[in-house]
């Protein structure tokens, strides 16, 4: 099975904000602040949740 | 006195004298009051309390214990250690001139940058600063030497304390704090290690240096000195055996007579020990014995007592290595270990004078059984804290460092042809620090050898459970030993834990009274310079020992003179000396927390600057007239005084346990005499944090507050205002409320603004059967509404591993369609799942790839060929619940591998079997939860949210839990917070019931709290008036759903083939002795049968009828062999358990035959 070319999926970081590009192998870091935490931005899909 | 008049109906408030006085309109009044005016109202002086923890804090004990070793105490022990010289040439040596802690700050790619905590938790990392260096040290070799000197070399990093003074958050304001992440209310004193926060708790031990009189199981008497200086610790005893005093030292293989030590210290003459320890002729008969034994022994010079020492040192194995003559040793020995703690050189006149003082006391108690000492009073321990333990162990790393550093020079100096010039400093950057820190403060373990200490579990992670329980944990107090468990001693309340430690605070069973919870106001001390307060005492009048002679040192009317537990000498106005040293505390010339403490019963004046003493402010009265007047407290108001102005002024000072019994100590100004000398700040402050969280506690039974201690930690709540942005196993309440009746202590450690609870409306009434045994009725619609809805957050986290041949872990892109497409619904096609997404039980978070080849040959990157199996980090949690992703982090760990976390939200509302509590031990589950339309409203159409069995309160007798809700009940209706402080009442801090009932008449209730009820389901109204208010309830986190647990067939273990154990393994629910016993007593024995022979682990051997050993099946004679009669003839099979066959299998094996006999075929 041949790996998926590395597809682009954006990060923001969790000092300034900034949306930050990550491939495979990346050091994880913001390009903007150096800031070494990066948080996944919510799902896009449509999500239905049960109100209870 | 004031508070008697006034404090009727009046809301407290700051302004109540200002209220009062203009309500009172008659001139004649302002006239008495006018009058009256240096006598203060005592609830005035509450405000210094919020003004204490403002200055010292909650965990103040563990921050100062903390700066004093990186300020102080570390540089002490580069001091002691401060030059390494090579052996080979003593002209290479290195040279520490300084030390110093910097501010907390991570390396990353050659540059430094500041770090805030929370990026720390956040990411795994320790918060850590580095330990600096300014060094002198000769570089070079032989010919070509050159003095260099080094400012700031870093030799390790030291994990910092959170808001001490190495940390970057000491002095923020809410904002900055905000700014980092960090919640202004937490804090601090603890250590964050790899993304854990770790605390390092309170010891308890037996104060060092001091001698302490008690007696052994066998009734001697036994005068012991642990003593500890800083080269050596070592235990001395000295003990009374039928009627014969001896020594007791490690390093002699025998009990020594006492005579012969005071020989051999140079005391030959027998009536100048008889002098020193008395003249009493009642001593004189007691050493009698202990003087003709040494007589008898014919020992009567020193050098004759040294030989006999000397026969009596403990061998050691090794010969050889002690090449100095054992006499020399035996004094080495007197000098340095016997007790270590009075300094001598080569007079041994102060050990002489301390071993009559412990004598003259062992005779004391002989005498008189009560001048025995308490090994359980509080003024003999000592309580030891984080920065003590830290102290130990860099001590121990420094010295192991600098002998490897000697080594490693020594080595490369005795080569005889060396490349390089030789370089000392590059030795010190070495990991070996920072790793010792770093791994004893996560383990918990300290294994330093060095100081003989091997204790684990020091450290622990912060209980993080709700806020309450975080600052709990950071007062506990934990005890060092083991202590026996039939001894009730230990676990007792001590009165001298009046105000110290928290006398409700412990918990239930094993533990119960060993571990104890600092008080609010107590204050544990560091050490303190010694040298300047010894020249202070001798300037006051104290006569040196050295200018004593023996009979002089007990003369009637001096007092000896105590320092730390050394003998400073002897004073004749001992009460003056006293005062004198007190005044100059007072006016701020010595330290705040010397203690002076003159006990009448020994003649002695104990004064105590050493660390680890537990003490509290209090208010200082002369001749019962306190000396904090109204307008200090309105100058406290106004921001013109701190607390530290009050100390400094002389009008509050801090007392140790030791010196509150030369104290009296008035409850209120208004109970003073003129013999009082002190006045308490507040009474609530006996309590500790979590006890002062009940309100009303002087109403209830004591073990209710005790269990309520317990159960307030594991209540749900807010648990930091930077809750959110944790990433970490969290129980969270969505709605949470500040209690409708407060104490005092709530607001001070901030309860109020991150609470734990709701303000359930409560009826206190029999409903439907389903509220036995303390369960309780719920209201559906106020479940709808929110009440008791928590949140779940669990953490789950994966790291892309390297391996040793450059393979790596990886992310794959999820499959869409197939078997396992969906279990990856919820990722994203970086293979991670995104925030937002439902997610289920074993549904795939990150799908993580691993390489099956981790060993062997190198593997370039660009080989991409390599198989991979799956790994994939996958969501546990209950079965059908659905859950949510809620925040998904990346961040790199040490090795700079990717490291992910995943944070899983589950929101519950309470069920049937979840358990709620209220302030008062009064804990109960969920019974039912009944519709609003069948539940009892009153005649406003008030319904209350939770219905109570009033079972519950005859035998628990919680008249606490009565008030609360006749306090919230008023407070809710005329719309004012109500409290319920301890012992709040004659000082204004909690309502009177008597208060509240007026409100209430006001607010159109009944004065006792009862209302009219219609029944919800005939509508009739109820024949009794029901007790129905707002109680405070905590939902506790104990929940049915991570309980409930059921299977039919599942797992089984491969050993035993017996089902799996435990809810986490899907286990089975065991039929065990108990319920054995109950099968056959009530004869079910099929049941039984069942149960044990085929429901668990049915298996079928095949025995052998002639031997009666086990053989086995043959599946190529299809029939059942034995293999020690080598035959199938005469085999039958059998049923019995696994575990039946396997024991006796395992039984063969240690060489035992069971044989199976079979009665039936016996008889055959």
């Amino acid at each position: 099975m041949d790996p998926p070319p590395p597809e682009a999926v954006y990060y923001i970081c969790g000092d300034c904000g900034m949306e930050v590009q990550l491939k495979s192998n990346d050091v994880i870091q913001c390009r903007e602040c150096g800031y070494r935490i990066l948080y996944k931005k919510r799902t896009r899909r449509i999500v239905q949740y049960e109100a209870r | 006195m004031g508070v008697a008049l006034d404090s009727s109906v009046d809301p407290p408030g700051n302004d109540k004298q200002r209220f009062t006085k203009g309500r009172q309109a008659p001139l004649s009044a302002i006239d008495m009051e006018f009058l009256a005016a240096p006598i203060k109202s005592a609830k005035d002086k509450f405000a210094l309390v919020p003004e204490f923890l403002k200055v010292r804090g909650l965990v103040k004990q563990h921050l100062d214990s903390f700066n004093y070793f990186v300020n102080t105490g570390i540089k002490k022990i580069v001091r002691a250690n401060h030059r390494i010289e090579s052996e080979i040439d003593p002209t290479i040596y290195l040279e520490f001139k300084d030390i110093y802690v910097d501010k907390a700050s991570v390396m990353s790619m050659g540059k430094t940058d500041d770090i805030s905590p929370n990026t720390c938790r956040l990411s795994d990392m320790t918060y850590a600063a580095p330990i600096k260096v300014d060094i002198v040290y000769i570089r070079g070799s032989h010919d070509r030497k050159e003095k260099v000197e080094r400012k700031g070399v870093t030799i390790g990093r030291m994990p910092i304390m959170l808001q001490s003074c190495c940390c970057t958050l000491l002095g923020k304001n809410e904002a900055e704090l905000a700014k980092l992440g960090e919640c202004p209310l937490d804090p601090g004193g603890y250590f964050i290690i790899k993304g854990n926060e770790k605390v390092l708790l309170m010891q308890e031990q037996l104060s060092k240096n001091r001698i302490i009189i008690d007696m052994d199981k066998k009734g001697n008497f036994n005068a012991s000195v642990t003593s500890s200086s800083e080269r050596i610790k070592s235990k001395t005893v000295i003990q009374m055996e039928n009627q014969r005093i001896y020594l007791i030292l490690n390093q002699f293989a025998k009990k020594i007579p006492i005579m012969v030590v005071m020989k051999a210290l140079g005391m030959t003459s027998d009536q100048e020990v008889v002098q020193m320890v008395g003249r009493d002729p009642r001593y004189g008969s007691l050493l009698m014995p202990s003087l003709e034994d040494c007589a008898k022994e014919g020992i009567y010079t020193q050098e004759q007592a040294l030989d006999y020492l000397e026969s009596k040192l403990k061998r050691f194995n090794f010969s050889g290595s002690s090449s100095e003559k054992d006499s020399a040793r035996v004094m080495k020995l007197l000098r340095d270990v016997f007790l270590a703690n009075v300094m001598c050189q080569n007079d041994f006149r102060p050990k002489c004078v301390y071993v009559a003082v412990m004598l003259r006391r062992i005779m004391d108690a002989v005498l008189n059984k009560d001048a025995m000492d308490d090994k359980d009073y509080v003024g003999n321990k000592r309580i030891e804290l984080s920065g003590q333990l830290i102290s130990l162990l860099f001590e121990d790393l420094f010295k192991t460092m600098i002998t490897d550093i000697k080594k490693i020079g020594d080595n490369i100096l005795s080569k005889r042809s060396r490349s390089s010039a030789f370089d000392f400093a590059q030795q010190l950057t070495s990991d070996r620090i920072t790793n010792g820190l770093e791994r004893t403060l996560s383990t918990g373990n300290f294994n330093i050898k060095r100081f003989k200490m091997d204790s684990k579990g020091m450290s622990q992670v912060l209980f993080r459970l709700s806020y309450i329980g975080c600052l709990g944990h950071m007062t506990r107090v934990k005890p060092q030993f083991e202590k026996t468990r039939k001894v009730s001693g230990p676990r007792a309340l001590q009165p001298s834990q009046w105000g110290m430690l928290c006398p409700c605070d412990t918990p239930e069973g094993e533990q119960c009274g060993l571990v104890k919870n600092l008080s609010l106001m107590a204050h544990v001390t560091t050490d303190e310079e010694e040298g300047p307060l010894m020249s202070l005492c001798k300037c006051l009048g104290i006569e040196g020992l050295e200018i004593l002679s023996a009979e002089e040192v007990h003369s009637p009317y001096s007092f000896l003179v105590f320092f730390n537990g050394n003998i400073l000498g002897k004073h004749k106005k001992p009460h003056h000396f006293a005062n004198a040293l007190r005044k100059l505390r007072r006016a701020g010339k010595i330290g705040e927390f010397v203690s002076v403490f003159v006990n009448e019963k020994q003649r002695s004046v104990y004064i105590a600057s050493d660390g680890g003493r537990v003490c509290r402010p209090l208010v200082i009265a002369d001749k019962g007239v306190p000396r904090v007047k109204e307008h200090h407290m309105q100058e406290l108001k106004d921001g013109v005084r701190t607390f530290n102005d009050f100390l400094t002024d002389g009008l509050i000072e801090y007392l140790d346990v030791n010196e509150e019994n030369n104290a009296l100590i008035a409850l209120y100004e208004n109970e003073a005499t003129t013999e009082t000398t002190h006045i308490e700040i507040e009474p609530f402050t006996i309590l500790g944090v979590i006890a002062g969280l009940i309100p009303y506690p002087h109403h209830n039974q004591s073990p209710r507050n005790t269990y309520q201690c317990a159960m307030g930690k594991q209540a749900m709540g807010n648990i930091a205002y930077n809750q959110l942005q944790r990433m970490d196993m969290l129980y969270l309440l969505v709605y949470p409320q500040r209690p409708l009746l407060t104490t005092k202590t709530i607001e001070l450690v901030g309860f109020d603004k991150l609470g734990a609870g709701q303000n359930a409306t409560v009826a206190v009434m029999s409903y439907s059967g389903y509220d036995i045994e303390d369960a309780i009725v719920m209201n559906k619609a106020s479940l709808d509404r929110g009440f008791g809805r928590c949140i779940l957050m669990k953490k789950f986290s994966g790291t892309l591993q390297k391996y040793e041949n450059d393979a790596r872990d990886r992310i794959a892109r999820p499959y869409r369609d197939g078997p396992d497409a969906g279990r990856m619904r919820a990722l994203d096609n970086d293979g991670l799942a995104a925030p937002g997404e439902i997610i289920r039980n074993n549904d795939i978070l990150m799908n993580k790839q691993v390489p099956q080849v981790t060993r062997g040959p190198q593997i370039s990157p660009s080989q991409l060929n390599i198989p991979y199996g799956n790994a994939p980090v996958s969501y546990k949690g209950p079965h059908g619940e659905s859950c949510v992703v809620d925040k998904v982090t990346l961040s790199s760990d040490k090795h700079n591998n990717l490291c992910s976390k995943f944070l899983i939200r589950h929101t519950r509302r309470p069920e049937v079997g979840d358990k709620f509590s209220s302030r008062h031990g009064q804990k109960g589950v969920c019974g039912t939860i009944v519709q609003q339309e069948d539940f009892p409203f009153s005649e406003r159409g008030i319904c209350p949210d939770l219905i109570m069995n009033p079972h519950g309160f005859p035998s628990r007798m919680t008249v606490g839990k009565m008030i609360e809700l006749l306090g919230s009940k008023a407070g809710v209706s005329c719309g004012r917070f109500h409290y319920g402080s301890a012992f709040g009442e004659p000082s204004g801090h909690a309502d009177k019931v008597e208060d509240i009932s007026e409100t209430l008449v006001r607010m159109g209730f009944s004065y006792d709290g009862k209302d009219l009820i219609y029944s919800g389901i005939t509508g009739c109204p109820l024949q009794a008036y029901i007790f129905m208010g707002p109680i405070y309830y905590q939902k506790l986190k104990h929940m049915v759903l991570d309980k409930m647990h059921a299977r039919g067939s599942g797992p089984r273990v491969s050993l035993t083939r017996q089902p799996t154990e435990g809810k986490a393994r899907n286990g089975g629910l065991r039929v065990g002795e108990m319920e054995r016993d109950c099968l056959i007593a009530y004869g079910a024995s099929m049941l039984l049968y069942e149960r044990l022979m085929l429901s668990s682990d049915p298996f079928e051997v095949h025995v052998c009828k002639e031997c009666g050993l086990l053989g086995y099946y043959s599946h190529k004679l299809k029939t059942g062999i034995c293999s020690s009669c080598k035959t199938g003839d005469k085999m039958y099979t059998a049923k019995m358990p696994y575990a039946c066959k396997l024991l006796i299998q395992e039984l063969q094996s240690m060489n035992i035959v069971p044989r199976i006999k079979p009665e039936e075929l016996e008889k055959e």
